[in-house]
């Protein structure tokens, strides 16, 4: 039985020169796909390449080896019109709401910018679109000729989302898009991107190094350790029943409330 | 151990000209204990602590008391501040990259607390921080006090910042999200660290995060706070077993959990070649 | 650190012969005919032609440019037959007929007179400025700061002749505080030199310090919001030390690189102070040097200037090197 992923992965390699005579391999092949409605987890310690191989996965960098798939078409070294194509179907949401969207653009201007850079028409206008989009990740569509200074973290982004959201991507690459969110916001933003999955059939590259937000949202989970994918598996398999050490330990040294003062707490 | 608590901070409130942010929080830590101030961003934890230390910007003004070792702090000059800080109770910061000096060897930095409060010559104080750096289990101290911050890793700069806060054996240690900017891993080996030194010099400990799940491992009494005030204080147990207010209850049902999960949209697997888009 | 010591003398070599190319083609095809300005009003073409060949000047580009070249490392003679034969001896840069001296030579005597100018200006407005920028940054937003950065403000708007002027004409001519200013050496009469000196150190000084007072302080109010300034307050570090130690140390870099790039304005300093104040250094040379068209003498100077902009490049990141550890890793 074979299934076919909207987006697969195979053995992406990236380098980077980091001296006149030295390169640096940040990703070592990786491989991976990503269902539609699925969410693809991936976590690991800070500089282990997430972040490189998410910004191959929406074609922002170019990989030095590998293979890149999207909806069956080899996207890999596209450019112009597929190129375009392949933009308007992955959209990117980065951690840091406010540095990601320009401070001095409207609301309406930040979220509708992807369709001005795709050279889109929309069906009634752009306003309508974005008060849309706006509504969908529970903005007041009022609020749409306000700077993104004026928002909450949170806020922003959501604002960021419905960014991502507006050209109706099927893909959103998330990159440590709540990490920088207290809990309370973080819980809403995440229900925000489950709802919408449920909704827009969406799929989602998830990276965090939080490994129990990952929990909360991945179908399945790859565990990146200096540029390798060192598991992969459901989140299950993962959390449950990590097989490689690496897993092990990373699971062991998140901290946690003692589960006995848990249970009295879900009892009381 | 007398059963007179090292800090107390009693109704302390700090005002800006624009607005309060610290309002009326009270709490004490006991000798050798730790007291672990938890609570969303902006909600007045590292000002707290700045007011602890003195440290906060000129325009910011203060009532309540703030006794330390039964000796008032608030209205003290800074002078009088300065002979506490870094000798008798030392801070740890978040970032501990920019909390270094890019320009100074770590052994310089460290010994420069030394100096500051112990006097002594340039070569007593690099032995000290050699010591202090072997204190916080980093290998080859005494060839490591002479490289510069940024040739440590992330967990390796937080170990100096520690060696520098210990180099004077305080009695009060402040950490504000010591391992917020660390990865998990490394956040453990902190955590762990920062326990054996409390447990082997006695001192005790303000310790501040925004994660519930660390503070319910390193403190022995929790204060909760929101948007400058405290909504709830106890011990770890009490708060997290039995929490009383609503908030406190709202904060941990939203923390995520490494031991459950929630329900996800099922994925849609399409066979190849049947219906596309 | 010794090979990138090496390589980067190396380059300054490379970059001076062509800095040496391309100056001596802009006077071989730019410059009016220095024959004729030599020759003065009662000339024919004839003598024209006579001092052209003694010069020179008649050879192809290549031959002459070779000639240069090697009367640098070398020294050349100058003119055919017996009687007009001049030798410049190595290191040759040209010989000027209107002062019948060796442009080298010349160069040489006047340096001391420039150098002592900009060297003590230097000193006066780094200190200065630095420490009004300093003043200013940790005084922020007070009278001190206001004051400070109006003086600064002043330093940049007037002209330096001006000042000059006005300073000899007060000190000298009205209050006759000090003499008028003669070349005397240091150990001859110290008295004398500085009172000679000083004029001209201040013009220049309050030209400079402003800009490196403003500099200081926009750095340094970057380096007090720095997280390690909280640290070196958490210390219990005294007052003094957290300011310069943690804050003013890593203000300096940009105020090295200014006072690399200032190098080559200095020598146009020099020149107006040494104008204006009669004192017979380099920067005077030249100016009169181009009133009477003396190519070889403003080649000279051309390429004193250029020389002394690549060294203070090379000593500008060395001095980098030893003041950031950041950057000295990268050089190892
Ligand atoms: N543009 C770049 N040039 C050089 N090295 C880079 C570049 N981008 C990333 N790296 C390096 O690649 C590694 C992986 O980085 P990244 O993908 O950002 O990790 P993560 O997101 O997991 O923290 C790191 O060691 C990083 O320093
Ligand atoms: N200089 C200042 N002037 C006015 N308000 C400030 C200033 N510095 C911090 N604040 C405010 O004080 C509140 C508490 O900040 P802080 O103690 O840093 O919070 P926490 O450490 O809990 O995240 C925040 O709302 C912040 O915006
Ligand atoms: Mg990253
Ligand atoms: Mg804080």
């Amino acid at each position: 039985m074979t299934r076919q992923p909207l987006l697969r992965a195979e053995n992406l390699v990236r380098d980077f020169r980091t001296g006149p005579r030295t390169i640096f391999r940040a990703v070592k092949g990786v491989s991976f796909d990503v269902a539609r409605r699925e969410t693809l987890g991936i976590v690991g310690e800070s500089g282990s390449g997430k972040s490189t191989t998410a910004r191959m996965a929406a074609k922002l960098i170019e990989p030095t080896e590998g293979l890149l798939e999207f909806d069956g078409v080899d996207v890999t070294y596209k450019a112009g019109k597929a190129l375009r194509d392949f933009r308007g179907g992955v959209q990117v949401v980065f951690q840091d709401p406010y540095s990601s969207l320009n401070p001095r653009h409207t609301v309406e201007q930040v979220i509708s910018a992807p369709l001005l850079y795709q050279g889109r028409k929309v069906l009634g206008g752009r306003r309508r679109v974005v008060k849309e989009s706006m509504e969908r990740v529970g903005l007041n569509p009022d609020h749409s000729g306000r700077y993104p200074a004026q928002f909450s973290g949170g806020q922003a982004q959501r604002i960021g989302i419905a960014r991502a959201l507006v050209v109706e991507p099927q893909l959103v690459i998330c990159d440590e898009a709540v990490s920088a969110l207290d809990v309370s916001v973080q819980a809403q933003v995440l229900d925000l991107l489950r709802d919408l999955q449920r909704d827009l059939n969406l799929s989602y590259i998830f990276i965090a190094h939080d490994l129990a937000v990952v929990r909360q949202i991945a179908h399945k989970v790859a565990v990146m350790k200096s540029g390798e994918i060192v598991e992969q598996g459901s989140r299950e398999a993962i959390f449950d029943a990590p097989r490689h050490e690496y897993t092990q330990s990373l699971l062991a040294a998140v901290p946690q409330v003692d589960p006995s003062w848990e249970a009295a707490r879900q009892a009381g | 151990m007398t059963d007179k608590p090292m800090l107390q901070v009693v109704d302390l409130t700090i005002a800006f000209p624009t607005a309060a942010v610290v309002d009326q929080v009270s709490f004490e830590i006991p000798q050798g204990g730790t007291m672990g101030l938890v609570g969303e961003s902006g909600s007045g934890k590292s000002m707290t602590s700045l007011a602890v230390m003195g440290l906060l910007p000129r325009e910011a003004r203060t009532t309540g008391r703030i006794s330390f070792m039964d000796e008032e702090l608030l209205g003290r000059s800074d002078r009088q501040m300065r002979r506490l800080r870094g000798d008798r109770m030392a801070m740890i910061f978040q970032d501990p990259l920019s909390s270094l000096n890019p320009y100074y060897t770590v052994g310089f930095q460290i010994a420069e607390a030394y100096r500051a409060h112990r006097g002594g010559s340039r070569r007593a104080g690099l032995r000290r921080a050699v010591e202090a750096m072997d204190r916080v289990k980093i290998v080859d101290a005494d060839k490591r006090v002479n490289h510069y911050p940024h040739q440590f890793s992330g967990g390796m700069r937080q170990r100096v910042m520690i060696a520098m806060a210990l180099v004077c054996e305080p009695e009060l240690i402040i950490a504000d999200e010591p391992t917020t900017a660390l990865d998990v891993t490394v956040q453990a080996q902190i955590l762990e660290l920062l326990a054996e030194v409390q447990q082997s010099t006695g001192a005790g400990m303000l310790f501040i995060t925004h994660d519930l799940a660390v503070v319910s491992q390193v403190s022995d009494r929790i204060t909760v706070m929101r948007h400058g005030r405290t909504v709830e204080q106890g011990t770890a147990e009490q708060i997290f077993s039995r929490p009383s207010n609503d908030y406190t209850r709202q904060l941990l049902a939203a923390t995520p959990r490494l031991d459950d999960q929630v329900d996800l949209p099922e994925p849609i697997l399409t066979p190849v070649g049947s219906e596309d888009s | 650190m010794i090979s990138y010591i090496l390589k980067r003398l190396l380059g300054a070599v490379v970059t001076m012969l062509a800095v040496i190319f391309f100056t001596f083609i802009i006077f071989f095809y730019l410059t009016p005919d220095p024959a004729a300005s030599i020759c003065g009003d009662a000339c024919t073409p004839d003598t024209i032609v006579q001092i052209r060949r003694q010069l020179g000047l008649e050879e192809p580009f290549f031959v002459q440019f070779w000639a240069f070249l090697s009367g640098i490392f070398v020294g050349r003679t100058y003119g055919e037959g017996t009687a007009a034969e001049i030798y410049c001896s190595a290191p040759c840069l040209g010989y000027s007929f209107q002062y019948r001296t060796d442009v080298f030579d010349g160069i040489v005597d006047r340096l001391p007179v420039t150098i002592t100018i900009a060297v003590g200006a230097a000193v006066l407005w780094i200190l200065s400025g630095v420490a009004a920028g300093v003043i200013s940054a940790v005084k922020q937003g007070t009278w001190w700061d206001r004051g400070a950065m109006m003086f600064a403000l002043a330093g940049v708007s007037l002209p330096n002749y001006f000042v000059a002027l006005v300073l000899q004409y007060l000190l000298v001519v009205q209050l006759q505080w000090l003499p008028f200013p003669a070349v005397v050496g240091f150990t001859d009469d110290p008295t004398r030199w500085f009172q000679t000196y000083i004029m001209p150190w201040t013009v220049l000084a309050l030209m400079y310090a402003s800009m490196y007072a403003r500099l200081t302080r926009t750095n340094m109010i970057d380096t007090l919001g720095e997280n390690f300034m909280r640290t070196a307050h958490a210390k219990g570090l005294r007052p003094a030390p957290i300011m310069l130690r943690h804050g003013l140390r890593p203000s300096l870099t940009p105020v090295v690189t200014l006072l690399g790039m200032d190098f080559a304005t200095l020598l146009g300093g020099a020149l107006i102070t040494e104008t204006v104040f009669g004192l017979n250094g380099v920067g005077r040379w030249a100016y009169n040097a181009i009133g009477t068209n003396d190519q070889p003498v403003i080649m000279g100077v051309t390429l004193l200037a250029a020389f002394a902009v690549i060294i203070a490049n090379i000593v500008v990141d060395l001095t980098y090197t030893a003041l950031d550890p950041r950057v000295r890793e990268s050089t190892k």
